[in-house]
């Protein structure tokens, strides 16, 4: 391949730093446009051959099923009984009639609650203890991410460990302080305590994460800030609520919204520990049940795209009235 | 506000700490005991005669879970080492592409797979289990990689082209007066400057493929592709499997992924940070 000159439609240089030049190369450090330039422009097949397998993996294997989910929510498409047929929202009136999803939407409503809230406020915490360099700062962020590169699945298994009626750690812990008997079943009774505790498991795998990301967004805000506020009388607590909490607000967004996501669509964590019972199932459980159990797909397809709506709008939610761009 | 330590800072990291491991701790002492002396009170906080009966159990025993557990690690490496090396590969040449050259749709293009990262997880199970169905790629390695590699690619992208775009063109510019060819450029000058993203994307990439859980509870149904996360929810729903060994699986389940994010944290760190902030 010969080495294209470099040419370029406009000599000024350019701002917006993805729109490049066609087969020349650009970069940030973008050097003034030379003159020479060739009078017919070529075709070049490169960045096509490029962007080709991803291209096809990304419309065959994203948008179009997601196209089909929702266009298929409105059908009745069911392997037992087909053919498929126009339903209008026929499916949709059928899900609100089923106890276990109404109840489903009920648990998740609450893991989304427990979880974006613990989630959000234990990553903050972490992060203002993290803030300023220390001896084993990285040995401590190393321990601290554990925890969101583990399975969800196995989670659950570790955890199980903990909330077990027998050998558990919490009865256990009950027993040897004397505090009871120590055999206690803590899931799968009640409603709040076993959608508490499950939430629990999914808050410690994403706590990590959270953590990191308000993490990244403290390590912008200038010492100087802080200073200027010793200097001016600020106590600790003022310095927390008038410097760090609004200056980490792009890093808490992101944080919620990666939680919210992450427990509108709670599956492994309640599917291992509690089983298909009412008190812990989520939504997206139900969706399981309902297709690949039922084998009623027009119906797990309206319940998949519900999901899918409220997780848009509650995180488009968030982004509005805690996002702010921060300039510093 | 020097580096004198508040004595509530050592509390709290000693908290933190904790949080992390104890849940880890206590599934490792339960694996390192037997039935009994698990469920034995006063409790044993640190097991008194540890054994490693349960891994050797799963690891060289015979018993039908034996055999699964084997087999599903097994498939699990294969999937997640498969696609894994699918993502990055694809993603870094489109990366490249989108971060260097200007083409038709390219916005367009590179928006829409940013897009698709904006999908909830599961908007898309039923459609792919359809599509997989249609074309007998259900309990195929094939089938599963390739719902993982549609999966990872948008953040793979993301961050690839970050790095890439990072790089200053003029190097890229002076091997190309030197004659080298585009592609040779992008693999001699380019890619060895981002390996660092080329790593830490991979290694978030294999860990996104072994915690998958309900894409293959779907997708394969049998123990020809099953990873080692269904198989063990499968074991643990039937309740026939003592929870000393469970907590032996898991921490089988466990191993490779706590390694690689202690080993390697400092890469996943900057990947994560690189895919969600900007």
């Amino acid at each position: 391949m010969i080495p294209a000159p470099r040419r370029s439609a406009t000599p000024t240089p350019r701002a917006d730093d993805t729109v490049r030049d066609e087969v020349v190369l650009a970069g940030r450090n973008d050097r003034p446009a030379r003159t020479t330039r060739p009078l017919v422009r070529r075709f070049d097949a490169l960045p096509y051959v490029l962007v080709a397998p991803v291209a096809i993996f990304i419309v065959g294997l994203a948008i179009v099923p997601a196209l089909f989910t929702i266009i298929e929510s409105f059908f009745t498409v069911d392997e037992l009984n087909p053919p498929t047929r126009f339903a209008g929202l026929g499916n949709f009136v059928q899900l609100l009639h089923n106890h276990a999803v109404t109840n489903s939407a009920v648990n998740t409503a609450l893991y989304v609650v427990v979880g974006v809230t613990l989630s959000t406020v234990l990553g903050m915490a972490m992060a203002v203890l993290l803030q300023r360099p220390f001896r084993g700062r990285g040995l401590v962020i190393a321990i601290l991410i554990l925890p969101w590169a583990l399975p969800g699945v196995v989670e659950g298994i570790l955890w199980s460990g903990i909330f077990d009626p027998n050998a558990g750690l919490i009865n256990s812990l009950i027993a040897t302080f004397h505090l009871g008997a120590g055999d206690g079943v803590l899931l799968g009774q009640n409603r709040l305590l076993t959608v508490g505790l499950i939430g629990l498991v999914q808050v410690w795998q994403m706590t990590p994460l959270s953590t990191l990301l308000i993490f990244a967004a403290l390590q912008l805000i200038p010492e100087e800030l802080y200073e200027a506020a010793v200097v001016d009388g600020a106590n600790q607590w003022r310095r927390f609520t008038a410097i760090t909490l609004p200056l980490a607000r792009p890093g808490i967004a992101v944080a919620m919204v990666q939680a919210l996501i992450a427990t509108l669509n709670i599956f492994d964590q309640p599917y291992v520990l509690n089983g298909a019972a009412s008190t812990g199932s989520s939504v997206t459980m139900e969706t399981y049940f309902v297709s690949f159990q039922n084998l009623n797909f027009g119906q797990g397809y309206a319940l998949s795209l519900v999901v899918a709506l409220v997780t848009v709008a509650l995180s488009l939610l968030v982004v509005r009235f805690i996002y702010r761009k921060v300039e510093l | 506000m020097k580096s004198r330590r508040h004595p509530l800072r050592t509390v709290g990291l000693v908290l933190v700490i904790l949080w992390s491991i104890v849940p880890i701790y206590w599934a490792t002492k339960s694996s390192l005991q037997t039935e009994s002396a698990a469920r034995s009170r006063p409790t044993q906080y640190v097991p008194l005669h540890p054994t490693l009966a349960n891994f050797r159990a799963l690891l060289v025993g015979q018993g039908s879970v034996a055999t699964g557990i084997r087999h599903s690690l097994v498939n699990i490496v294969i999937e997640c080492a498969a696609a894994t090396v699918v993502t990055v590969t694809l993603a870094a040449l489109a990366a490249y592409a989108f971060a260097r050259f200007r083409f038709k749709g390219h916005t367009v293009l590179f928006y829409t797979v940013l897009a698709t990262m904006a999908f909830p997880p599961y908007t898309t199970l039923i459609p792919l289990y359809r599509i997989m169905s249609a074309f007998n790629l259900v309990n195929t390695y094939t089938g599963i990689v390739l719902v993982y590699v549609s999966g990872f690619l948008p953040l793979a992208v993301w961050v690839l082209h970050n790095y890439f775009a990072s790089i200053p063109a003029s190097i890229e510019e002076a091997g190309l007066i030197d004659g080298a060819g585009r592609l040779q450029v992008f693999w001699h000058l380019v890619l060895p400057l981002a390996i660092p993203g080329v790593i830490s994307i991979a290694l978030i990439t294999f860990l996104f493929g072994w915690a998958q859980f309900l894409f293959p509870l779907v997708l394969s149904t049998d123990l020809s592709t099953q990873p080692l996360t269904v198989l063990i929810a499968a074991l643990q729903g039937r309740h026939i499997v003592p929870s000393t060994l469970m907590s032996a699986a898991g921490i089988l389940a466990i191993a490779v992924p706590a390694v690689i994010a202690l080993a390697f944290n400092r890469y996943i760190v900057n990947g994560l940070l690189a895919g969600s902030t900007k």
